[in-house]
């Protein structure tokens, strides 16, 4: 196994692992919530942390859904076409992926900055930059499952294999 | 001109393969660029968050989650049987347990996919076996599994009713009448099928058997009790019935002892990845949103279609055919999260119940599920039961018509999807 392939297998690994658990912490607050309310005690921090982990499972979850080569999209197209126009399709479709989420990261970044000092309403020691983290570090991680998917995402363009067609 | 462009944008984008998220955000911070200038670029930064945090989606990953949880715990093995006990007499047996099973499936479980992955698996086999057609076998499957979506809990359901302002309790219940006749009559066509080709009929009815499969399955039946009793004696939400779902799920797997660890990672992984895909276009959505509604676009939208006509019944058909046309080609969450805001204040405005145009735009995705070449619930069908697509679909227009025929009789007689509404709510 290459260096490459044992960093893509850890790195896929720990984005299911984040995945998982963030599934998890999200089910478990819902339930901690509805009982709580139920038993005539409702948490006030419940909305804005489930709501939280929510914004969470979707970045992480959609890094490793770029890893996996989930997300939604219509693949159709590019892959009826012959490689040498399907080349310069696949190259400009990535580098649009790439360049979103690099400016998503930068101004991510930016706005952590902004929102320095302040914190969520109901949970005064959570700083909003924390809960905003996500955005940049999910920005980040989505970049790096998407060069790590560039090599087959290559040999598709190049017609050396069949383009991914995915139903999510 | 902004606007067309930003079309013409997102139609070549999504074209070459750009996930659909990344093409709505991309045209959406170019639009702002141009027309709000570089300064305002960082609140994509924002936007992107706060859409991403919408509490009533929370409901999607939970019901996913318990989904899982019951496909892990040998649920869908003791629906079967149940099935086949009240239904496998007739003739074609297996294709009506098939119907049924995914009936009651559909109740747990609010995704199509999930349905036919988990049943199909079992129930194509067993068909193909006892001698049906595999795109018959296939055909049946799949279209029964797409009953998901339109009997409650249903994940488009859910997605549009956050995008509409709309209640998910009132569009739950309205879907009740057409996922109800849809089973039917898809019933009905599998015993013309089964006439034609001498299917065989599956057990003999018997009082007893239904009796001990009844019992077997109680527990797993416990669950939409729990979630739709829940949710419509306005004890929790939809969120809250979906939290349960997944306790209930657990205790009901630790129960049967059936619960297979590594399934339901699997399983839960994927969930968290098919929530995220969703997620990350209704947080991309958002950022659109921000700006059609600040350039009035809807409204504009909304106002030059008023002017042609005003004629609901009209606007209605008008829409049937744009939801049944992307409905080809868009994924179904992606085609409501597009859609449904651009065209809300058209609905409102032509005096369209919001709750009726619920149903209305579920049951169009329920037969873009089934038509290619983007057909996400007949893919997975195709490659749960190793058939070829064009093969399948030559078979399951049939049940793509009782679904059309279903559609149109829900737009045009909305008394009948909306009684229990009306009766429980208004």
């Amino acid at each position: 196994m290459t260096a490459l392939e044992t960093f893509s297998r850890g790195f896929e690994k720990t984005l299911e692992l984040v995945t998982m658990l963030l599934m998890i912490a999200l089910a478990v607050t819902v339930v901690v919530g509805v009982s709580f309310r139920w038993a005539d005690n409702a948490l006030e921090w419940y909305d804005e942390v489930a709501s939280t982990l929510l914004a969470w499972l979707t970045y992480y979850g959609a890094s490793l859904g770029a890893l996996k080569r989930a997300h939604i999209g219509v693949p159709g197209v590019v892959a009826a076409m012959p490689p040498k126009y399907r080349f310069p399709c696949m190259l400009l479709a990535e580098a649009c992926v790439l360049a979103f989420f690099a400016g998503l990261a930068w101004f991510g970044v930016m706005v952590m900055n902004v929102l320095e000092g302040e914190t969520l309403v109901t949970l005064e020691y959570v700083s909003l930059s924390f809960t905003q983290s996500v955005i940049p570090i999910g920005a980040v991680l989505y970049i790096i499952a998407e060069l790590l998917n560039l090599p087959q995402i290559w040999r598709e363009a190049t017609g050396r294999d069949e383009v991914l067609v995915t139903h999510s | 001109m902004t606007i067309l462009l930003m079309l013409l944008g997102l139609f070549a984008l999504v074209l070459i393969n750009v996930p659909i998220a990344v093409a709505l955000g991309v045209v959406a911070a170019a639009a702002m660029l141009i027309v709000q200038g570089p300064d305002i670029l960082p609140n994509t930064a924002l936007v992107m968050y706060d859409g991403a945090t919408k509490f009533p989606l929370i409901a999607i990953p939970l019901f996913v989650f318990a989904g899982a949880i019951m496909n892990a715990g040998g649920i869908s093995r003791r629906l079967i049987n149940l099935a086949s006990a009240l239904l496998g007499f007739i003739k074609g047996g297996l294709a009506m347990v098939t119907i049924g099973a995914s009936m009651f499936f559909a109740e747990i479980s609010g995704s199509a996919v999930a349905g036919v992955a988990a049943l199909g698996s079992i129930l194509i086999p067993a068909m193909k076996d006892k001698g049906y057609s595999t795109p018959f076998a296939t055909a049946v499957a799949s279209s029964a599994a797409t009953l998901a979506i339109v009997l409650p809990p249903s994940i488009p359901m859910i997605i549009y009713a956050v995008m509409a302002q709309a209640s998910i309790t009132q569009l739950f219940l309205a879907g009740f009448v057409p996922g109800i006749m849809g089973a039917v009559l898809m019933m009905i066509v599998s015993y013309f099928f089964a006439r034609r080709y001498n299917f065989p009929v599956e057990e003999a009815f018997r009082l007893g058997r239904v009796w001990q499969t009844f019992k077997e399955a109680s527990l797993a039946l416990l669950l939409p009790v729990i979630i739709l009793g829940g949710i419509f004696g306005g004890f929790v939400t939809a969120t809250e019935a979906a939290g349960l779902a997944v306790v209930a799920s657990l205790l009901i797997g630790f129960i049967y002892n059936e619960l297979d660890w590594r399934r339901l990672q699997k399983a839960l992984v994927s969930g968290g990845v098919q929530t995220a895909a969703v997620m990350i276009l209704v947080a991309a959505s958002a950022l659109v949103g921000v700006f059609l509604t600040e350039q009035q676009v809807p409204q504009q939208l909304a106002q030059r279609i008023t002017e042609w006509t005003n004629n609901k019944y009209l606007v209605l058909l008008l829409l049937n055919i744009f939801f049944l046309i992307i409905g080809c080609f868009l994924h179904s969450a992606a085609a409501i999260i597009l859609v449904v805001p651009i065209v809300m204040p058209l609905v409102e405005l032509v005096g369209i119940d919001p709750i009726h145009f619920g149903l209305i735009v579920t049951l169009n995705l329920a037969v873009g599920q089934q038509t290619p070449p983007v057909a996400s619930v007949l893919v997975t069908a195709c490659s749960v039961g190793k058939a070829d697509v064009w093969q399948v679909t030559k078979v399951n227009v049939w049940f793509i018509l009782v679904l059309l025929f279903v559609l149109v009789l829900m737009t045009y007689v909305p008394a009948l999807p909306l009684a229990p509404v009306e009766f429980f709510y208004r």
